[in-house]
């Protein structure tokens, strides 16, 4: 790490860096950034940077304010979109108490500390996270009130002279270019929708990952005159935008998921994994689907799924097991399909991971796997066999996490109750809305 | 004799092994007299005669060295008998049998650095006179030539280590052959391993790199063990080679040198070489140029890495670079003191002295805990690096030079000093000899008899008159390290006192600025102010300057423990000069340890208790004994009282009497809460009988001063409410009461209730009026009648009439609920009857409406709502905030309104007997029960807990870590545990606030 600050310092240096950006991310998941001067990049790596964080969601106390900023060199970057001289860059921090301890409401720390349970269960975790989003004509909705894709593609359509077709051999380079690997990039199935895996990496540098990525994703659509978003289900017709992540737990260098021989070549551990998340996803659903919206997503059909099931290559299945290529045991994995574009990466990762190790902790008993296509199920088919359904709307989710033993350990309790107190809040005020859709159903006939 | 007895007087622990050994046809026809004379001398005769027949079946001429002259046989017994490892080794190799022909010394010397190099590199054949020598030999064949070469040496040094007059004498020079004999093994291995090197890269390339391997840790300080892991930082010099290139084979150099000393091979391997104290740690490069050291120490290291550097010295590879090495850091090593955290990781290495040692261990270790081996080293250098800033003298490396320097430059003084290098050198020895046997790396002292006796022969040197007996082994090792603790202490603190009052002439003397240095590193804020209050306290001629001259070190090192150390000197600076000679002090002090622990303890702890015995002092005394502790009762403090008051007539003087009484309960409590003596159920108990007390004689008083002008016509009787009511409340609470009268008969009703008046208005104000001269540190017991019928707007008083009247009438809901908690707290017994008669149809009504209950939970949620004080955090509050004091305490009350009626088990005024009661008629669930008073018990807990620190009340959870560090120790938990104590309570109010929302909203 050491000789990582040295690096950073060097690099201010070589390349005339006259911004530095320290990253952090607020309870929800959004991004906040403080401006540095270059010359006070030492100082923060030594002491971190004072800031007043009462404004920032979820992360003061009532009577303390005062925050640490402290820049992890690791994640040093230059920011290529904004330009090559007097460049720009970024580093993410860590948010420290002001006796230097690492703050609890931190989401970032959250994720730290659930690797560090990993690791003392002698696992390292790897994700790879395959994200979707919409690019738009502009962030307006037409005049039909829903927003205007850029085009009417489909699935792995290639549009012709497409704007999404330039847009993302733009993103991509940029992404590589802050070291973000990109391993596929294609046309999903909405129009205008668009979906970018990133390659696999140990969760926090993935978080981190997204975070920028959205970030990127957001800054070439605008350069291009477009608008991108990560909203969970922008258009009732269209298929919501989904953050599918990959789940593996490696133990030194052998992939722990892995056993040769066994059902799905899956080893007990993955298992005992599975059976964690399965047996928690209904109490951590308020974090990997975090709005109003997300619900309607979950609950909107298309590929989205909404009831507690686990198969092998079932894409109807909310946990499913890769297709097993011979001779890859390293790349055995599980796939979580619950997630929505706009979680906060930190939170979702540590609900997923802390739930899984539970699982491999307390030995849970995995079901059965899932052969049928859920969705074509009769409700008294899927309550007979296992099938529960995850909460219905942000509402339920957040009565159910209320509930849970097991988020408050892993989230802290701090973050737990800042987390719930904004979701409440957001229900709160959802629920005072009157909808088009109401306007549209009953304001004719009433 | 028996051959059995004579087996027995050698020291043979299994005689029927031993009489078969004996038996053994390698032995036959050997004179049984000289064979006896050789395996008395040996620690374990058992291993030694095994090992010895088992060493002639393979070498037979060593049958002459057997029964040979004493003389020449005694090195041989000596070292099967001390070492079943040594005996194996030589089982493998008996070529170096030869080892044995020397002629013993009783005062050896260590072997020559030098000489071990050149004959270690000479085994793999290498050429010591080159600047970097590469071996001739590679792979298998050179790891086994240069471990066996290893072990001989080893060999040579048992011998001598074991045949020293004087084993403690001969310790260091033993610690510094071990660490020449690793260094020589390094350099063997590196000369190995630049010959590998040579295979896979360009020779010349591989001869350009220069690298250095420095020593840490006990090697780096020439005092290893036998066997211990060798900690090892590398540098290397790029030469003319670019430095990537260099770090490339740098790296495989450093890998090469470890295969070479523990990669697996038919020679074992020796011991494990680690390098984790490099830059970084484990995910640091193997190898960095000076230069990148340099950057790394300049501007990275964290406080502990330069203390790990006083310890680094080169030990094999290029000298020439290795100096340059020392010279960059060593000026680190000295700034180390001055820098940011230095005290914090101070704390942190004294905590790892003490922590972490499993249970079954911690009666046998050696090394760890209070008085092990660590905490003399943690001792000395602490010391080292807090003076050797400003003197070189002290800029030594190993633990012994270190010790005699520091006596030399007057830092600890001189008796103490050779007490305890005498100390150290001891538990090494054991140690030691313990390794030896096995050459297998333990710090634990043998469970069994028979090796605790071979211990117990083995650190004896061979002249000693002693006879080896297990149980003096144990209980000699007991005393040293009982002398270690008790040192430390001295050591640490006396010299400071020495800087401001000369003690004598030959203890060690500080120059004030290093007695300040000294105490910064030890947690003392204001060094210069502590330095003013030891000054005050041990200057002149009188007993108790002497007495505290002797006993400062002590309490300083008590008081450092504390979370305030500043204060808590302070404090006792205070107490002191109040007490001046009283001698029962100074006799406590002298005789009673644990009476001086516990009074640093409260004073570094607790300004509430620190400030009470400012002002009286006096109570002191009750810290010598736990008796004085225990919480006196209510009869005997108003026994107490009405013994003043008949003495005492006048009333002024009379009230201040109790006020007294009533602050010195209030401090009694506290201490032996601070002692752990009482837990929060008992404090709440203690606490409102001392209030009682004090109501009562006030009640007494004022009747005395209102009928001084006119007879009396009523009687009064005052009626706790609230956490008064339940005796259950925290250092200084309200008192919570309800005024009840009786007029005496044949008085007119308006009369007595005018007298009424006048005494429940007295009896408020004598409890809280300045007096003159003034109760100092009184926590005044403010009455507060607001929960009386129609609030402030009803009468302060009534009758018992009234009261049944209003309640007929008026009686709403959270009425019947205060009641809950009314306990008659003083006044007239048949009137107390009457009224709990009264009020038991109020507070227990046969049903409770669903209109009532709805209206409880109205009132509740409105409170909830409005009385949480703006910008509070509600999750941090601890009365009104979630699941908080009040949700619990409402959720019992509602049950006793529901239930009381129909189960007399619920009718009490306490919250934790009403929720066991509740719980154990099923009324609610008992894991709900248990989780609810765990936060309950909690909250109170921190209350306390933040009027006991603080000398506040305050109801909130404290934020800053250091106020949190405080509280979290009052509350059980050990230093540094401000976080966990955070999230429990947050968690376990999380939890109550659930099951209260569950219960009590029937949600």
């Amino acid at each position: 790490m050491d000789r990582q600050q040295e690096f950073v310092l060097r690099t201010i240096e070589e390349r005339d860096v006259r911004f530095v950006r320290l990253w952090f991310t607020d309870v929800v998941g959004s991004l906040k950034s403080v401006a540095l001067a270059p010359a006070e990049v030492e100082g923060a790596f030594e002491e971190g940077l004072g800031f007043d964080g009462s404004s920032i969601e979820g992360l003061a106390r009532v009577f303390e304010s005062d925050m640490l900023a402290q820049p992890d060199p690791a994640t040093f970057q230059i920011l290529p979109w904004r330009g090559e001289t007097e460049a720009t860059s970024r580093m993410f921090c860590d948010i420290l108490t002001p006796d230097g301890e690492p703050s609890a409401a931190d989401p970032r720390n959250v994720l730290k500390r659930t690797l560090a349970k990993a690791a003392d269960m002698g696992f390292t975790c790897y994700t790879h996270p395959e994200i979707e989003f919409y690019l738009l004509k502009s962030q307006q909705p037409g005049p039909d009130g829903s927003p205007i894709p850029v085009d009417e593609g489909g699935y792995f359509d290639h549009v012709p002279g497409g704007v999404a077709q330039d847009f993302r051999r733009t993103a991509v380079t940029m992404l590589e270019s802050v070291g973000i690997s990109v391993e596929f990039s294609h046309h999903e199935a909405g129009p205008g929708q668009n979906e970018i895996d990133l390659r696999y990496a140990d969760a926090l540098q993935t978080a981190d990952n997204i975070m920028t990525f959205r970030t990127v994703i957001k800054e070439v659509a605008l350069q291009q005159g477009t608008y991108a978003t990560f909203m969970p289900k922008p258009f009732t017709a269209h298929p919501g935008s989904g953050m599918h992540t990959h789940f593996s737990l490696f133990e030194g260098d052998t992939n722990a998921f892995y056993e040769a021989g066994a059902e799905f070549q899956l080893s007990e551990t993955a298992r005992q994994f599975i059976a964690g998340i399965l047996k928690h996803a209904p109490e951590f659903t308020a974090v990997t689907n975090q709005f109003v919206n997300s619900y309607k997503r979950l609950w909107g059909g298309g590929e989205a799924p909404s009831y507690l099931s686990w198969g092998h290559n079932n894409r109807s299945a909310l946990v499913r097991v890769p297709l097993y290529k011979p001779g890859k045991g390293q790349s055995a994995r599980i796939e979580y399909r619950g997630i929505d574009s706009a979680a906060n990466p930190y939170l979702a990762y540590a609900v997923l991971l802390g739930a899984g190790l539970k699982g491999i902790e307390e030995g849970y008993q995995l079901p059965a796997a899932a052969e049928d296509d859920i969705w074509s199920l009769s409700s008294a088919e899927r309550r007979a066999m296992g099938h529960d359904p995850l909460p219905a709307s942000l509402h339920d989710a957040i009565r159910t996490m209320e509930d849970s033993e097991l988020m408050p350990q892993i989230l802290g309790e701090q973050v737990f109750e800042h987390f719930l107190r904004n979701k409440r809040a957001e229900w709160q005020d959802y629920r005072l809305q009157v909808t088009p859709y109401e306007l549209q159903r009953n304001l004719g006939i009433l | 004799m028996s051959l059995a007895r004579r087996l027995i007087a050698a020291g043979f622990s299994d005689l029927d092994k031993g009489e078969r050994f004996l038996a053994a046809r390698e032995l036959e026809g050997l004179d049984q007299d000289a064979l006896f004379a050789g395996l008395q001398l040996a620690a374990n005769p058992d291993t030694a005669l095994q090992s010895l027949v088992r060493l002639i079946e393979k070498h037979p001429e060593l049958r002459k060295l057997a029964v040979a002259d004493p003389e020449s046989s005694e090195p041989l017994y000596r070292v099967l008998g001390a070492s079943e490892a040594l005996g194996e080794f030589l089982i493998r190799h008996p070529e170096h049998l030869d080892a044995f022909e020397v002629r013993i010394s009783p005062e050896p010397l260590a072997a020559d650095a030098v000489t071990l190099r050149a004959r270690l590199l000479q085994s793999v054949r290498a050429d010591p006179k080159s600047a970097r020598p590469v071996a001739a030999l590679s792979g298998q064949e050179a790891y086994a030539a240069l471990r066996t070469a290893y072990r001989r040496g080893l060999v040579e040094l048992a011998i001598k280590d074991l045949c020293a007059a004087d084993p403690l004498d001969f310790m260091p020079a033993a610690g510094a052959e071990l660490a020449d004999l690793a260094g020589a093994a390094l350099e063997a291995a590196l000369a190995v391993s630049r010959a590998e090197a040579a295979e896979k890269f360009d020779a010349a390339e591989v001869a350009d790199v220069g690298l250095a391997v420095i020593g840490m840790g006990k090697c780096g300080a020439r005092e290893l063990n036998y066997i211990s892991d060798v900690d090892v930082i590398y540098v290397i010099d790029s030469g003319a080679l670019e430095d990537t290139l260099a770090t490339t084979i740098g790296t495989v150099l450093a890998s090469g040198i470890s295969r070479a000393i523990m990669s697996t091979s038919r020679e074992p391997g020796l011991w494990e070489v680690d390098a984790n104290l490099r830059p970084e740690g484990k995910s640091g490069p193997l190898v960095r140029t000076l230069a990148s050291h340099e950057s790394y120490y300049a501007r990275w290291a964290e406080s502990w890495e330069f203390q790990a550097l006083l310890k680094a010295r080169t030990i094999a590879g290029d000298p020439e670079l290795g100096a340059r090495y020392e010279a960059a850091v060593t000026p680190l090593i000295w700034s180390s003191a001055g820098r940011e955290g230095f005290v914090e990781s101070v704390r942190a290495m004294r905590r790892r002295v003490t922590e972490h040692i499993p249970a079954e261990e911690e009666q046998r270790q050696i090394k760890l805990g209070r008085g092990g081996l660590r905490d003399v080293e943690f001792t000395v250098q602490l010391l080292q690096l807090v003076h050797g800033k400003s003197d070189e003298s002290l800029r030594c490396r190993d633990t012994t030079s270190a010790i005699a320097a520091l006596s030399a430059g007057g830092y600890i003084g001189r008796s103490d000093a050779a007490e305890f290098d005498r100390d150290y050198r001891y538990l090494r020895l054991l140690e030691h000899r313990i390794q030896l046997f096995q050459l297998r790396r333990t710090h634990l002292m043998p469970a069994n008899e028979a090796s605790l006796r071979s211990l117990a022969k083995a650190v004896l040197g061979p002249f000693s008159a002693e006879r080896p007996k297990p149980d003096a082994l144990v209980a000699a090792w007991r005393q040293t390290k009982r002398s270690v603790r008790e040192l430390h202490e001295r050591i640490f603190y006396r010299p400071l006192l020495n800087s401001v009052a000369t003690l004598s002439s030959e203890e060690a003397r500080l120059t004030p600025e290093a007695a300040q240095g000294r105490l910064a590193a030890l947690g003392y804020l204001d060094p210069r102010g502590a330095m003013r209050h030891i000054e005050a306290l041990t200057a002149g001629v009188s007993r108790r300057a002497a007495l505290q001259r002797q006993l400062l070190p002590i309490l300083l090192d008590w008081l450092a423990d504390g979370v305030d150390p500043d204060a808590g000197l302070l404090a006792f600076r205070r107490v002191s000069e109040a007490l001046g000679t009283t001698h029962w002090y100074l006799g406590m002090l002298r005789d009673s340890t644990a009476a001086a622990e516990r009074l640093c303890h409260v004073l570094a702890n607790s300004r509430l208790i620190a400030d009470l015995l400012e002002v009286s002092p006096e109570s002191v005394a009750w810290l010598g004994t736990d008796k004085e502790l225990v919480p006196l009762s209510f009869k005997s403090q108003w026994l107490e009282i009405t013994s003043k008051m008949s003495r005492h007539a006048d009333p002024e003087s009379a009230m201040r009497l109790i006020r007294l009484i009533r602050r010195r309960e209030i401090l009694r409590v506290a201490i032996a809460d601070s002692e752990g003596l009482l837990d929060q159920d008992q404090v709440g108990a203690a606490l409102a009988d001392t209030d009682r007390a004090a109501v009562l004689g006030a009640l007494r008083v004022a009747e005395t001063i209102v009928t001084a002008e006119e007879p009396l016509k009523t009687h009064v009787l005052v009626v706790a409410m609230g956490r008064q009511g339940g005796r259950e409340i925290g250092y200084g609470s309200d008192a919570d009461v309800m005024y009840v009268h009786r007029g005496l008969p044949g008085v007119p009703e308006e009369e007595a209730q005018a007298q009424a008046l006048q005494i429940v208005g007295k009896l408020s104000s004598l409890l809280t009026q300045p007096l003159k001269p003034a109760i100092l540190a009184e926590r005044v017991l403010a009455v507060d009648a607001d929960l009386r019928p129609e609030g402030k707007s009803g009468p302060m008083v009534r009758t018992l009439e009234s009261y049944a009247e209003y309640y007929r009438r008026w009686s709403l809901v959270w009425e019947a609920q205060a009641l809950l908690r009314a306990r008659p707290m003083a006044g007239d017994d048949d009137l107390a009857e009457d009224f709990v008669a009264l009020i038991d149809t109020v507070r227990y009504p046969e049903s409770l409406s669903d209109q009532d209950v709805r209206e409880v939970r109205r009132v509740k949620a409105r409170v909830e709502a409005e009385r949480l004080p703006r910008g509070a955090d509600p999750a941090r509050h601890l009365k009104l905030g979630r699941g908080g004091l009040s949700d619990v305490e409402w959720l019992a009350q509602l049950l006793q309104l529901q239930h009381a009626g129909t189960h007399p088990e619920l009718r009490t005024t306490s919250t934790v007997e009403a929720l066991e009661a509740a719980a154990a008629l099923d009324l609610i669930d008992a894991a709900d029960t248990v989780v609810l008073l765990r936060a309950w018990r909690l909250a109170s807990r921190i209350r306390s807990a933040n009027v006991i620190w603080t000398g506040r009340s305050s109801d909130l959870l404290p934020s800053s870590r250091r106020d949190l560090e405080a509280v979290a120790r009052w509350c059980g938990y050990g230093q540094g545990n401000a976080a966990a104590l955070e999230e429990d309570y947050l968690r376990l109010s999380r939890r109550a606030r659930a099951v209260f929302e569950r219960v009590f909203y029937g949600q």
